[in-house]
């Protein structure tokens, strides 16, 4: 196989920008130019593959999803058709319905993301379809990109010498997530919230639900805002400054943490502890071990040390 | 099997659960990629990761080891009987909804008001949902009572078939309005107030259609404004909804009231089934037309969705018909009716013959044994 050599150099650049800033640099679809785009593109799934590593892969995915977010939504007006062929390539027909658009329920349940804006109990479903708006139908896809990405990647074959060096730079760029990552006292978390931050530690991208449950647990369990940004570097979209902000919001507003119903309606919920919310675990799980373990006397001392 | 001895009557519901094996014909679609699931005398599953290569291999198993419990996987596998379960290869699942009585206050013993409410909650889930929000059609469902006191409605389609755990979720929520909100409906854009209309989809159309239809009741109407006692100020408020219209309606107080009502009737807009079993796509269910050991009733395939109305568990579920037996109560039995056959109350330690079928079902309940 050979390849140009500038084309290899540029997919690494690309590669690189995934990494640095989170997003891939949106070029003109020039007809001159698409070409060149499409060979970077291929070469840059190279190169990631050839470095080989779950944190790069979904980083990088959600960078060119992003892309594809930014070149459709420019599209969409001036050239419906183009979106058109993109959720084709997915296997999705949009219906156009008014304004809006109507997208087979099991498309909208796979490519929608998980967060509160979409729950389907709050959508206009019916005879199969779920309507939506011109944005979120891009949304969908952006989606769509980034599972596709995420699943596709690592490609296995034999790859060029250059290409598979890139791929060593590359991996050579990217953060030391393992001293990044703080070493939390997990014991007494909860289940759910222990799955999560393992989740974030292996670079999986964790739906919004999930992330604003977690932040609202560890503020309400009194880590403070750096801390929890070292637990959140996991995540293959981090962005210091977004995070910040986020943690920081939620703080000042003081969420409520959610119900370990709804923790269960988010699909993170991972061992029906039955303790009402995440944040009674560590007293729950202190008070059975002390029934266990004392004597009576002891016992009523502790649970009422327990309530200070 | 429970322990080394066999009960006379654990024998017995095995001599009798073979011999209904042996003359019947099984017939599971997919069944060489589906996992099952045996149980016996003491848990409804025992041994899992079983699998078979076709009908007639399982239905000798079956006639041979007469497991009170018969189980298999809404999923489909490449290698069923592969574990630990990753190695299955997960290849896709029916959509499964389960409908139960155990919330329902009845104790061991199956009550008409249960089996009632129960069959009333599944008609609701496939008239309500499943055809009309979901648009799954009739032949894409397939109906069956539990053998015991609910039913299991099945979707196999290709529109769900690959669906993960969270999409399932959501189907699950969805049907059970979990995370339903008033504020999603409803919104306020400049000075004016935006909620649905009658015919639109989900949510938003039901409560408009429940409001409209409880405008009728007085009360109801009452509790949102005074002037709704006079019919033709109901018609102008049930028109405007009709369309969509709740902006101009003339009612103090409006969204706070409307919030209220929508809370109050999200329950009744909601359908009632086991999320955990909808979300879960590595869950066993009971293998239709099998015997549930619990009860000795089939958990009888529906000929279609339509056949659940005239449907009665108790007179057509029950699956033995042979000679009378005696049997001792060893506790105190409430009245029955199985097969048309009513019984009962019969108070512990007494000794009464019964037909075959309700003396099954008190020994499978654990509240009689067989009397020499």
């Amino acid at each position: 196989m050979e390849i140009v050599s500038s084309y290899v150099e540029k997919a690494e650049e690309r590669v690189q920008e995934a990494i640095v800033s989170g997003k891939v640099k949106k070029v003109p679809a020039l007809t001159e130019a698409q070409e060149e785009e499409l060979a970077l593109y291929a070469i840059a799934r190279m190169i990631v593959s050839c470095a080989n590593n779950r944190y790069l892969i979904n980083r990088y995915a959600v960078a060119e999803a992003k892309k594809t977010n930014d070149y459709l939504s420019s599209d969409s007006s001036a050239h419906p058709e183009y979106v058109d062929a993109v959720a084709a390539e997915f296997g999705i027909k949009f219906e156009k319905s008014g304004a809006q658009f109507l997208v087979p329920l099991g498309k909208y349940l796979t490519y929608t993301p998980r967060s509160t804006d979409y729950k389907l109990a709050n959508r206009e479903v019916s005879a199969g379809k779920v309507k939506v708006s011109n944005h979120e139908r891009v949304r969908m896809l952006e989606e769509a990109v980034k599972k596709k990405i995420e699943r596709e990647l690592p490609i296995r074959a034999a790859f060029p010498a250059d290409v598979k060096a890139s791929g060593a730079r590359v991996l050579a760029l990217l953060p030391k997530l393992e001293s990044a990552v703080v070493k939390v006292g997990q014991e007494n978390y909860p289940p759910c919230v222990r799955r999560m931050i393992e989740e974030l530690s292996l670079n999986v991208n964790l739906p919004h639900t999930a992330r604003v449950a977690l932040a609202i647990y560890l503020v309400r369990a009194g880590m403070p805002t750096d801390k929890i940004m070292d637990i959140f570097r996991g995540a293959p979209d981090f962005s210091e400054k977004t995070t910040h902000y986020q943690v920081e919001y939620l703080r000042t507003k003081g969420y409520a943490m959610p119900s370990c119903s709804t923790m269960d309606s988010y699909g993170v919920c991972v061992a029906q502890c039955h303790c009402g919310t995440p944040l009674n675990y560590r007293a729950n799980v202190h008070g059975r071990a002390l029934k266990r373990e004392e004597p009576n006397e002891e016992r009523a001392r502790g649970e009422s040390e327990g309530k200070k | 099997m429970s322990g080394l001895v066999m009960s006379n009557e654990e024998k017995f519901l095995h001599k009798k659960f073979s011999d209904y094996y042996s003359s019947s014909t099984v017939s599971v679609r997919g069944l060489e990629k589906r996992e099952f699931g045996f149980g016996g005398w003491e848990k409804k599953i025992e041994f899992r990761h079983l699998s078979f290569k076709n009908e007639s291999e399982l239905r000798a198993r079956l006639v041979a080891e007469a497991p009170l419990y018969i189980s298999h996987s809404l999923a489909y596998y490449e290698f069923p009987d592969a574990r630990p379960m990753p190695r299955k290869i997960w290849e896709g699942s029916d959509l499964i909804f389960d409908l139960d009585a155990e919330g329902h206050t009845c104790g061991k013993f199956t009550c008409q008001q249960c089996l009632d409410r129960v069959k009333a909650d599944a008609i609701k889930l496939i008239e309500e949902f499943l055809l009309p929000d979901f648009g799954f059609s009739k032949s894409e469902l397939a109906v069956n009572f539990s053998g015991s006191r609910g039913y299991h409605v099945h979707v196999v389609s290709d529109a769900i078939y690959d669906l993960d755990r969270e999409a399932r979720r959501e189907i699950a929520d969805y049907v059970s309005g979990t995370g339903l909100s008033f504020e999603r409906l409803f919104w306020n854009e400049g000075k004016k107030f935006f909620g649905p209309s009658s015919s639109q989809g989900g949510f938003g159309g039901k409560f408009a259609r429940a409001f409209v239809a409880k405008l009728t009741d007085d009360s109801f109407a009452i509790s949102i404004a005074r002037k709704l006692k006079k019919p033709e100020e109901k018609e102008k408020l049930k028109m405007a909804i009709e369309r969509g219209n709740w902006d101009n309606i003339g009612i103090t107080n409006r969204e706070k009231k409307l919030s209220e009502k929508f809370e109050e009737m999200k329950l009744t807009m909601a359908g009632r089934i086991d999320a955990n079993v909808t979300a879960d796509t590595s869950k066993l269910i009971r293998m239709p037309d099998s015997i549930h050991g619990g009860s000795g009733f089939s958990a009888k395939r529906l000929s279609s969705p339509d056949a659940i109305t005239s449907f009665e568990p108790m007179r057509s579920a029950p699956v033995f018909r042979s000679a009378p037996m005696k049997l001792k109560a060893t506790e105190a039995i409430p009245a029955l009716n199985i097969q048309d056959f009513s019984f009962g109350p019969i108070p512990a330690g007494e000794v009464r013959e019964l037909p075959e079928a309700c003396a099954i079902y008190l020994i499978c309940k654990k509240a009689a044994c067989i009397f020499p």
